[in-house]
């Protein structure tokens, strides 16, 4: 199926000449959706970093604004016994400072009163999320340097985390103690990672050598994973003492240990180390190695790349393999640290990966930040839950708000040129490309 | 599958992929009508077997109206991406869309106690929401990607998080479920009698596929949503606001969606918002329809059917065990076939200017 048109030779200089962002309706590459995706990757790439922090740093403040009137506007519609403030005959029943405040000191387990350490339990509730959405975020980021949007990582986490529970039960039984830890986490973690790439290699295929796009694909096979999963362990893994749709249980010494941190809290010092680990290798092969030279140049200026000799759709069905990998290891971690078997229904880090990856402008080691911001939300969010009656799904809409904020950069360059009038002529001509 | 001529209103049709979409079509078309004369033989010579007893499932009034019933919110969804599409808005939070509406038509059919003023408070938030979408894609240049997948995510967050405020659960209370329209005679055709007693929303699709397809290719708006695509420089040497049409196209398919969401909660009378809530990706099944449908109306309600069709085959499986397979394993056919579709269509000619930002020259 696939012919010449797949990557319809554009203009190699395409965007050279006028550093702008989408506002040049002329880019030939923006007929597809993975092109115009490259020409958003373009557009960030000629970002400044400082800039990108600042758009990063103005949605989360704006999306917490919108958030706030949520709360608001959800508080009047409920009803509760006790509101917090009453306004002839509108009851608020929900504090927005309250919310934020669990929201950010709860996930801290509270600085600001006395008596903090940093081994409290919320913050390695904080610290577990994080290390989780640290390989989502890096899934994402890495398929979308190659101009590929994986919203796959979901699927991919599920099927490594379903292969890892499986093979480490399986091998198990043959070790144990301390040597069992060094062979088993490992081990299981690689299971993981072929599971997870195996699973994005199909996505990869199917677009490298049918054109199918994507952005659907991973989708699909998002919703494909849950049901097979969830036939696998019903129909042939299921452990037989379990209500719950779950595999039976990894032994303690299959599991990442704790170190520092209570053991009870599912938390280790070892697996965050492991995935800042990971960021600095994702760093380096995007950064320092051909392969990552080929797969941004890809990603970039596709012509010129296979101009240059790069086989792309070799290039495209390795990144997403990769990518999936990255997603399949998220799962083996979640099974190794967190839950210490399979259970359906995975939290849904694999989107919040997306997030993560967009917040940090698909930079690898911005992605650590975006992830602890994310990790401080998803634990929060619990918190929230706890000490609040306002329903801790207001983490998801502010996931959806933060990524429709970044993704409208001129919003905020608007915004900046109210503030500064007079930069509108250069910003206006050139946008993104001021980086002062 | 239908006629693929009327598809070709595109001026410039490049043969290149067309023929080969075609193909990949014709692939799908044949496939199923092979698939589906096996499985008759088998019946006429073993009518006891596994195939004969899947034929009967398949070509059966009941299935009929299943299928018609699933395929109402995706119908609805894709002829609202045909025109955001074409009006050059690549328009991917269609889910988001389904799920807003579906939440707020319950909602306010709970409220006003009419299930007809919940239907038209389940459109307008749709609209509001894809008005949102187009404000952040035409005025804030937005990626439209991205902020589709922002859309959905709002969407997929804001719904049960409203549901958890009013009603105290991702799950909403059950309002009723709208009636069948029967009409007389008609109905009692067998097979066949399924296209004459159905829910109102059934006989309002088959409305909005024609009355779309009329619109894009008889109409003048029709001719700017197209001419915003494929060459809006042009309409705007014209003398048209593209923006304006573009404005237009993509509420027209939050409108649309907002109906098959509605359409979608009232079939059961409740919104249910756990996990991918109960839109469960109709909103992504319909962008592969009409891309399968070539930006066709009919050719979207086409494709639709078959992915309708077997998810009413697989839906009826799990009730008759006809076939031996976990309902999990079959629950998986109608995301695979979309797959299995999408791979065989491969690339389509999207709009030329579809996912660019247009800038007036005047400005």
């Amino acid at each position: 199926m696939s012919d010449d048109s797949e990557d319809r030779p554009g203009p190699a200089d395409d965007g050279d000449d006028g550093p702008a962002p989408p506002a040049d309706g002329g880019a030939d590459d923006g007929t597809s959706p993975s092109g115009r995706l490259r020409a958003y990757a373009l557009t960030m790439a000629k970002t400044s970093a400082g800039e990108r922090a600042l758009i990063a740093l103005s949605a989360l403040v704006l999306s917490m604004l919108v958030g706030t009137v949520i709360i608001v506007v959800g508080g009047v519609i409920a009803t509760c016994r006790t509101p917090v403030l009453t306004l002839a005959d509108l009851t608020l029943c929900y504090d927005p400072i309250a919310v934020y405040d669990r929201l950010f000191f709860g996930a801290l387990g509270d600085p600001l009163s006395g008596g903090w350490s940093p081994l409290n339990p919320q913050f390695a509730v904080t610290l577990r999320e994080t290390t989780i959405l640290v390989f989502t975020g890096l899934s994402v980021a890495l398929a979308f340097r190659a101009g590929i949007f994986n919203i796959g990582t979901q699927g991919q986490m599920v099927v490594g985390a379903l292969s890892t529970a499986l093979g480490v039960l399986w091998i198990a039984p043959a070790l144990s103690g301390v040597g069992g830890t060094l062979v088993l986490v490992p081990v299981g973690i690689a299971i993981g990672a072929l599971g997870g790439g195996f699973y994005g290699a199909i996505p990869g295929a199917l677009k490298a050598y049918a054109d199918a796009n994507e952005v659907i694909t991973t989708i699909m096979l998002n919703f494909v994973a849950t049901l097979m999963v969830r036939y696998l362990v019903t129909d042939h893994f299921q452990d037989p003492t379990s209500q719950a749709v779950q595999t039976a249980s990894l032994p303690e010494y299959a599991q990442f240990p704790a170190v520092l941190f209570d053991p009870r809290l599912d938390f280790s010092l070892l697996a965050l180390g492991f995935a800042v680990a990971v960021v600095g290798g994702v760093y380096y092969l995007l950064e320092y190695t051909t392969f990552g030279f080929d797969l941004r140049t890809a990603g970039l200026q596709p012509a010129a790349a296979e101009y240059g000799g790069v086989d792309s759709p070799r290039t495209v069905l390795a990144s997403l393999t990769l990518s999936g990998a990255l997603g399949g290891v998220a799962g083996a971690v979640y099974v190794l640290m967190v839950l210490g078997k399979f259970q359906t229904g995975v939290p849904s880090y694999g989107f919040d990966g997306i997030t993560v990856s967009i917040l940090a402008g698909n930079n690898p080691i911005g992605a650590v930040f975006a992830a602890l911001l994310f990790g401080v939300l998803k634990s929060g969010s619990t918190v929230v839950d706890f000490a609040t009656d306002v329903p801790p799904q207001l983490v998801g809409v502010l996931r959806g708000l933060i990524i429709l904020f970044v993704a409208m950069p001129e919003f905020f360059r608007l915004i900046g040129r109210r503030i500064q009038p007079e930069d509108t002529e250069p910003a206006r001509a050139t946008g993104a490309s001021t980086d002062d | 599958m239908t006629d693929e001529r009327t598809a070709s209103g595109s001026p410039e049709a490049s043969g290149n992929h067309w023929t080969d979409a075609l193909s990949g079509r014709t692939i799908v078309a044949l496939a199923t009508v092979g698939v589906l004369g096996l499985l008759g033989v088998a019946a006429v010579v073993a009518p006891e077997s596994t195939a004969g007893g899947l034929f009967g499932v398949i070509v059966s009034t009941s299935t009929l109206s299943a299928t018609l019933r699933l395929s109402v919110p995706i119908v609805f969804a894709a002829v609202g991406g045909i025109f955001a599409e074409k009006s050059g808005v690549i328009n991917i939070g269609l889910e988001g869309l389904l799920i807003i509406s579906a939440f707020s038509a319950i909602y306010g059919a709970d409220v006003t106690g009419s299930l007809l003023a919940g239907f038209v408070v389940g459109v307008v938030s749709a609209t509001a929401l894809a008005g949102l979408f187009a404000v952040v894609c035409i005025e804030f240049r937005a990626d439209q990607i991205i902020a589709g997948l922002a859309i959905w995510l709002i969407a997929l967050g804001l719904a049960p998080f409203l549901s958890q405020v009013v009603y105290g659960g991702p799950n909403t209370e059950s309002v009723g479920t709208l009636g069948t329209w029967t009409v007389p005679v008609l109905a009692e055709i067998p097979l066949l009698g399924a296209f004459f007693d159905a829910a109102p929303p059934v006989y309002l699709m088959f409305l909005a596929v024609g009355g779309a397809w009329y619109t894009l290719n008889r109409t003048a708006f029709g001719r700017w949503v197209r001419a915003a695509g494929e060459n809006p420089r042009a309409l705007d040497t014209a003398g048209v606001d593209v923006s304006r049409v573009r404005y237009a196209a993509v509420l027209l398919s939050g409108a649309l969606s907002g109906m098959g969401g509605a359409a979608l909660a009232f079939n059961i009378g409740q919104f249910t918002g756990n996990g991918p809530t109960m839109v469960n990706g109709k909103g992504f099944i319909a962008i592969v329809a009409y891309l399968f449908g070539n930006y066709n109306p009919v050719g979207a309600l086409g494709s639709t059917m078959l992915f309708a069709g077997l998810d009413a085959v697989q839906l009826r499986l799990q009730t008759q065990q006809i076939v031996g397979v976990p309902d999990s394993l079959v629950q998986t056919i109608p995301f695979v076939a979309v797959i299995v579709v999408l791979a065989l269509v491969g690339k389509t000619r999207i709009p030329e200017a579809a996912g660019e930002h247009y800038e007036s020259g005047e400005e």
